[in-house]
């Protein structure tokens, strides 16, 4: 069987995102890249998939611009066995990132898609379910445990709000994962090295989808939030209360 | 002094003023991190304000009384403990980060800021305040400041030292003085701002002190590499030295390793355990950290090696190493934190080694620090069954022959800890006579009646 993992690469998740001046976007020059972290967790679990026999193959792919290499690069590194870009200068949505990765699965006819639950630039939590819906075949979303059962089935633990949640999906399906499915590995050295051999193919996006659907969103404006206003210490209960009282927050 | 006569007299002389005899309180500030004293603080204030500190400092002349400056008490020599009903003086209420100035890129801090808390208040403001280590988290600027304080990234960036522009503080005589007032250059005289970083608390209390902040680095990149040998070490930081822009180069060995693991929970980074690792911070810089790596391979020097791929990953990867004296904190550990030459570290650790294997066959020993300053922090574990006394006893004894060594290196038995009273026997194995009775009468220019942390240091 073959694994095909979507990633996307973003602004790193302990850098202090800036927005620009003119409200146009977020400031990405010079500060560190990496892979989307629910996509890194999603790379880690198609590798241990096939560690453990049931896939000969882990194929990761991206949609985004000439950069984007670097961390298909990095997800080689980890263990991934080849790589495709298709490469676009213009935001995605996560419609046409559905239908993008869809003419890939026609292209690969992967037994399994693992892709993060949302990428952590935009938090649109939309893909997998579009791509599933385009595909029309099953998803398991919000993965916190991944079991195959034998039968060409999967059983899916899903977080949900009232607890956790085990379904079973038919394959070929799709996965997203939430974040205590596993702890992604680190990258050796020696396995950077062997990544550089390994194939990454570049596609150019009109190729891939020629009949693209259009923007269907259209973002305004970018702007930070409003800094939180400073807390004050209080030194008893009945100072607290009385604050409360003249902000009309209790009775 | 009785309790019930200290708390009149604190009611009669000192009114309005926060303190504290509870005995939970005596215990958590009368001491540090060092575990080798029983804490026996008499009374613990709490000022709010330069002229409280002033205050306890003239009462506590007109009694004879010495008393402790205290900040996030993660210090390692026991240079703020209380053994002798000494009165504590907590800076937890000067917490005030104010005056940022982005022209000067510099800012005014209270004593009791916390380094973490001036770090994020550099970077909300686009700047960096290079100065860390792992008790970031607790320790207090003043605490930096009287230890002079160094951590994991003095190899590029400096000491404390480097970033004080300014010092305002209250002596042992109860006198303020405004140090220095944030000037870049200064050619008017003796700069006393330089005695009382490093003092120790011995001269008189850091009120507030203004620091510099620097621009932040570009993007990091964190790795950690697998050595085959203590050889390998330095051999290593050499090649990394000229071939990245380091910011730290840090080691730890095998067993420290284990500790991590096993304290923490945490997986072994690499499938098999190797003697020695190097833990390398460097502006970005794929491939000349690949042939590092490379070169390091064909050498023999590296057996294997990571790199981080996101900053959770990089922060992870200095868990290991930032994690190894809290691992090893409940086997109260005996620390030496010492220096030499960083060219002299091959040599001066290969001999220390031998002096290990001979006076101390039977104790773990636990090697790490910041090999790229000649910082090494070597730990001597308490065996369980045996009574905390006489380890220290033993400790000590041992110590002639470590420091005998280090001294004839011409290094330091106090890198960045401090003397504190740990180290205050062993000082005349890194200061001479003459130096040491300086100190003591410069001591006695600043604090005449010996009531600033009299005991630490000097005697």
């Amino acid at each position: 069987m073959k694994i095909l993992v979507a990633i996307k690469r973003v602004v790193d998740y302990n850098v202090r995102v800036q927005v620009k001046p003119d409200g146009s976007g977020v400031a990405t020059d010079g500060v560190k890249m990496s892979i989307n972290p629910f996509d890194e967790i999603a790379i880690e679990e198609a590798l241990r998939i096939k560690e453990q026999g049931k896939a000969d193959e882990v194929v990761v792919v991206t949609i985004g611009n000439s950069d984007s290499q670097q961390q298909l690069r990095t997800a080689m590194a980890m263990g991934a066995d080849r790589a495709v870009l298709v490469e676009t200068d213009s935001a995605v949505q996560p419609l046409q990132a559905a239908q993008v990765l869809l003419k890939i699965i026609e292209e690969e006819q992967p037994g399994l898609v693992i892709t993060g639950k949302q990428a952590i630039d935009d938090d649109n939590n939309q893909t997998p379910q579009m791509l599933a819906t385009l595909w029309n075949r099953p998803q398991a979303t919000f993965a916190s445990q991944v079991e195959f059962t034998g039968d060409n089935k999967l059983n899916v633990t899903r977080e949900v709000d009232a607890g956790l949640e085990t379904i079973q999906v038919e394959l070929p399906a799709v996965v997203s994962t939430d974040l205590r499915l596993n702890e992604p590995r680190f990258v050796k050295l020696p396995d950077i090295m062997k990544a550089k051999r390994k194939p990454l193919e570049t596609k150019v996006l009109a190729d891939v989808a020629p009949d693209l659907q259009g923007q269907m969103i259209e973002v305004l404006s970018h702007e930070a939030p409003q800094p939180r206003s400073k807390g004050v210490m209080v030194e008893s209960v009945d100072e607290l209360i009385n604050i409360l009282k003249d902000k009309g927050l209790v009775g | 002094m009785h309790p019930d006569k200290l708390s009149s007299l604190l009611e009669t002389e000192l009114p309005g003023m926060a303190w504290s005899m509870q005995p939970s309180d005596l215990e958590k500030f009368g001491q540090d991190w060092t575990r080798f004293h029983d804490p026996q603080a008499a009374v613990v204030f709490f000022p709010n304000d330069i002229k409280e500190v002033q205050k306890i400092i003239q009462v506590a002349n007109r009694h004879q009384q010495v008393v402790i400056p205290s900040g996030g008490r993660t210090g390692y020599s026991a240079g703020a403990v209380a053994t002798a009903g000494e009165w504590v003086v907590s800076m937890v209420r000067f917490n005030q980060i104010s005056d940022f100035n982005a022209i000067d890129q510099t800012v005014k801090v209270g004593a009791g800021v916390i380094t973490e808390q001036l770090q994020h208040f550099a970077e909300e403001h686009g700047l960096f305040y290079p100065v860390d280590f792992a008790s970031a988290g607790s320790s207090h600027m003043a605490g930096n400041i009287a230890t002079n304080a160094g951590g994991i990234r003095v190899l590029r960036y400096g000491l404390t030292r480097d970033y004080v522009l300014g010092l305002t503080v209250v002596t042992g005589a109860g006198e303020i003085l405004h140090l220095n007032k944030g000037l870049v250059k200064n050619a008017s005289g003796l700069d006393f701002r330089h005695l009382f970083i490093g003092s120790e608390g011995i001269l008189g209390f850091v009120i507030e002190a203004e620091i510099k902040l620097v621009s932040p680095p570009p993007n990091q990149a964190v790795m950690l590499l697998a050595l085959s040998s203590l050889d390998a070490v330095m051999s290593v930081f050499a090649l990394a030295r000229g071939t990245l822009q380091l910011s730290s180069f840090e080691f730890f060995s095998d067993r420290a390793l284990k500790h991590v693991m096993s304290h923490r929970g945490f997986d072994n980074p690499f499938e098999d355990l190797h003697p020695f690792y190097v833990l390398l911070e460097f502006d970005e810089d794929e491939d000349q950290a690949m042939h590092v790596f490379e070169s390091g391979m064909e050498s023999a020097w590296v057996n294997d090696g990571i790199i981080a791929q996101s900053i959770d990953q990089a922060q992870q990867l200095w868990q290991y190493r930032e994690g190894i004296s809290e691992s090893i904190a409940h086997y109260t550990p005996y620390k030496n934190d010492i220096s030499v030459k960083i060219s002299q570290v091959p040599q001066f650790m290969q001999q220390l080694e031998d002096v290990l294997a001979a006076e101390y066959p039977d104790f773990e020993t636990i090697w790490f620090g910041h090999i790229g300053d000649g910082n090494l922090h070597l730990n001597i574990l308490k065996p369980e069954s045996m009574d905390t006394a006489a380890f220290k006893t033993q400790c000590e004894s041992v110590n002639q022959h470590v420091y005998g060594l280090i001294d004839s290196f011409a290094g330091s038995i106090s890198a960045e800890h401090g003397v504190g009273l740990i180290k205050k026997p062993f000082l005349p194995y890194s200061k001479s006579a003459e130096e040491i009775r300086l100190m003591q009468q410069v001591k006695q220019v600043f604090d005449p009646n010996n009531v600033m942390n009299r005991g630490k240091v000097v005697d």
